[in-house]
């Protein structure tokens, strides 16, 4: 009978201990999912980490750690929640814990704007797990590539994501073929034009650099006033004022003269970003499309 | 033999072991329940959690749960998370007067490492001279509003600071108190401060003769004048930024006052005074020979400005390093 006691009193020992140890971090972790799901981003974040703090175990570490990205996401603070995940990347447990991992990194690093460094996650997802990634594994993996302007990977990116989804073969083409059609409408992959070219284009001739790096209006602007310029310069000289033409006619010309062949350059670099920039969007709001659908 | 026969067992299943049983999973039963309980009520809004379910823990004198939380308050500033720990130092709710001190200290000091010094020194002030960290509290206090440009209140706040002669806090008083003299170019104040440098405290040593330094050099900057300054370039166009140490700039002036000149002396000589190209380039010439005294005015006095701040801050940082060294 004593060891009997014994035993109960030891049981209810051990049950009030471990029970209470355990419920702290529980305790913090259903408050800040209320927290959460009533849009207090901010106050989640910190009782999500609290939670972290106070958990025992490495897996209620990392789901408090991935709830807690997810409220920084909401918050914008890509850069913070993606330090934060880093904590937990030594974590070898649960496989689809790991690839949740694996995937929250990617997508915050892409969302940080480190394309690369989103590549070098999805990169382990793709190898360190037998089973086939999903559908957002592969859109982000697809403007990633559009990121890094991979152009010739798009579409056997593509193709490969439609066949391991089991999507059918005809809907596979038609996507394929409206990705065409997208392409064309945009008139092809943009091609760069070389700053250097448009400045050396306005060194010889005025006015061209400007056209050439697609602001035809900037190059009959530049020439227009450089021979403005050049006439004030010949008409002073022909009247006799010659110092007055040498710094009234040739000091404007040689400033815009100069300054035309800057500008070349820089409405090139200008030019080139905003035609990449409108082509990578039209792309990357196609591939959004083709995972809504997918979705549905 | 008898405790292990099954007979005996059942014999113990009596109803006393059936309440201990129900005892036992009572208490399982309600700790998940409390667990649970906090989540759900404090789902709302954050404070419900917060302020009166941690709050009445507090009040049950249970100082460890005290301590836990400033240690989680450390642990975040410890991550760079000065928004949150913020925050979680306001969410703690009428602390007991002991722990006043704490507080204090943790919100100026996060709001120093948030490089919001005003409200650093605001909170850091407040720190009393019981608590362990009231030096290093007084200091850093005073720093930052001599920082912020409150130099009497910095000198106040300093002469106030209780210190024992000869020991590191009274040196470091000296050596504060001979920064913020410095920064009011108070050279007969330094020179009193400046007697109390002992070159004991290696802590402080170098910036003690780093300060005699700035001494000497503010004494021997000769003041340049915005007038000469005026006056240098209405005689040669640019002159006066050259003297206000600004020689691209005089250089430049120069050129373009000489060009108009010279281009309004062609009208002139072409078509004579009364033309109105030669009263065009000429109001031009004047506007810029003008422009160019105002300027050079200008220049001195920025050139000036540009100087003292450049010693207030090598001041500063004089100042700053010691206290990193000493209370970090």
């Amino acid at each position: 009978m004593k060891w009997i006691n014994g035993f109960y009193l030891t049981c209810i020992f051990l049950c009030a201990t471990l029970s209470t140890s355990a419920t702290e971090h529980e305790r913090w972790f259903h408050a800040a999912d209320s927290l959460f799901r009533d849009g207090n981003w901010f106050e989640a974040s910190i009782l999500y980490e609290r939670s972290y703090y106070t958990s025992t175990d490495a897996r209620g570490r990392i789901l408090a750690n991935l709830a807690k990205v997810e409220a920084m996401k909401e918050m914008g603070e890509f850069s913070r929640a993606r330090r934060d995940l880093q904590r937990s990347v030594t974590f070898r447990g649960d496989d689809t814990l790991r690839k949740e991992l694996l995937y929250q990194l990617a997508l915050c690093a892409y969302l940080e704007g480190d394309a690369a460094g989103a590549r070098s996650f999805l990169l382990q997802i793709e190898h360190g797990f037998e089973k086939l990634p999903g559908h957002r594994t592969f859109l982000l993996n697809g403007l990633v590539i559009i990121d890094e302007q991979r152009w010739d990977e798009l579409k056997p990116h593509l193709d490969r994501w439609f066949q391991e989804t089991n999507v059918t073969s005809e809907l596979r083409d038609d996507y394929l073929h409206a990705l065409d059609l997208l392409v064309m409408e945009l008139g092809g992959v943009p091609s760069p034009r070389d700053p250097d070219r448009a400045r050396m284009w306005s060194t010889f001739i005025p006015g061209t650099g400007q056209f050439y790096a697609g602001s035809a209006g900037w190059g009959v602007l530049n020439a227009f006033s450089q021979l403005a310029a050049l006439s004030g310069f010949g008409l002073l000289v022909w009247n006799g004022y010659y110092i007055a033409g040498v710094f009234a006619g040739l000091g404007p010309f040689q400033s815009l003269y100069f300054g035309g062949i800057r500008q070349a350059g820089t409405l090139a670099e200008q030019n080139n970003k905003s035609r990449l920039d409108e082509f990578q969007t039209a792309l990357k709001r196609f591939l959004l499309n083709v995972a809504a659908h997918q979705k549905q | 033999m008898v405790t292990h026969s099954p007979q005996y067992c059942r014999m113990q299943l009596t109803a006393k072991n059936v309440v201990i049983l129900c005892v036992i999973f009572l208490l399982f039963g309600f700790s998940n329940f409390r667990g649970n309980a906090a989540g759900s009520t404090s789902s709302c809004i954050f404070d419900t959690v917060w302020h009166k379910k941690e709050w009445q823990l507090f009040n049950d004198a249970d100082d460890q749960k005290m301590r836990k939380e400033i240690d989680f308050i450390l642990y975040m500033m410890g991550r760079g998370d000065l928004q949150e720990s913020l925050f979680l130092i306001r969410s703690i709710r009428e602390p007991g007067i002991e722990w006043q001190d704490s507080l204090h200290f943790l919100t100026g000091w996060v709001h120093y490492l948030r490089k919001d010094l005003q409200a650093s020194a605001g909170y850091l002030l407040r720190v009393s001279p019981e608590s362990p960290v009231y030096h290093k509290s007084a200091f850093f206090g005073a720093y930052n509003l001599a920082h912020t440009g409150n130099t009497s209140g910095a000198a106040a706040v300093l002469s106030s600071v209780e210190a024992e002669f000869g020991t590191m806090p009274y040196a470091m008083r000296h050596l504060q108190m001979s920064g913020v003299a410095l920064l009011d170019r108070n050279f007969e104040l330094f020179a009193q401060h400046s007697g109390g440098f002992s070159g004991h405290y290696h802590v402080m040593a170098a910036e003690e003769r780093r300060m005699l330094q700035h001494y000497e050099r503010l004494r021997n900057i000769p003041g340049k004048s915005p007038f000469v300054g005026g006056m240098l370039s209405a005689a040669i166009p640019g002159l006066g930024k050259i003297y206000a140490g600004k020689t691209g700039e005089g250089i430049v002036g120069f050129l373009y006052v000489a060009a108009l000149g010279l281009t309004s002396y062609d009208f002139y000589r072409g078509s004579g005074a009364g033309h109105p190209l030669f009263i065009l380039s000429a109001t031009v010439t004047g506007i810029f020979y003008f422009g160019n005294i105002m300027g050079s005015a200008a220049a001195v006095r920025r050139s000036n400005n540009e100087l003292k701040h450049e010693m207030d801050q090598r001041i500063l940082f004089d100042m700053h390093i010691p206290l990193r060294n000493a209370f970090n």
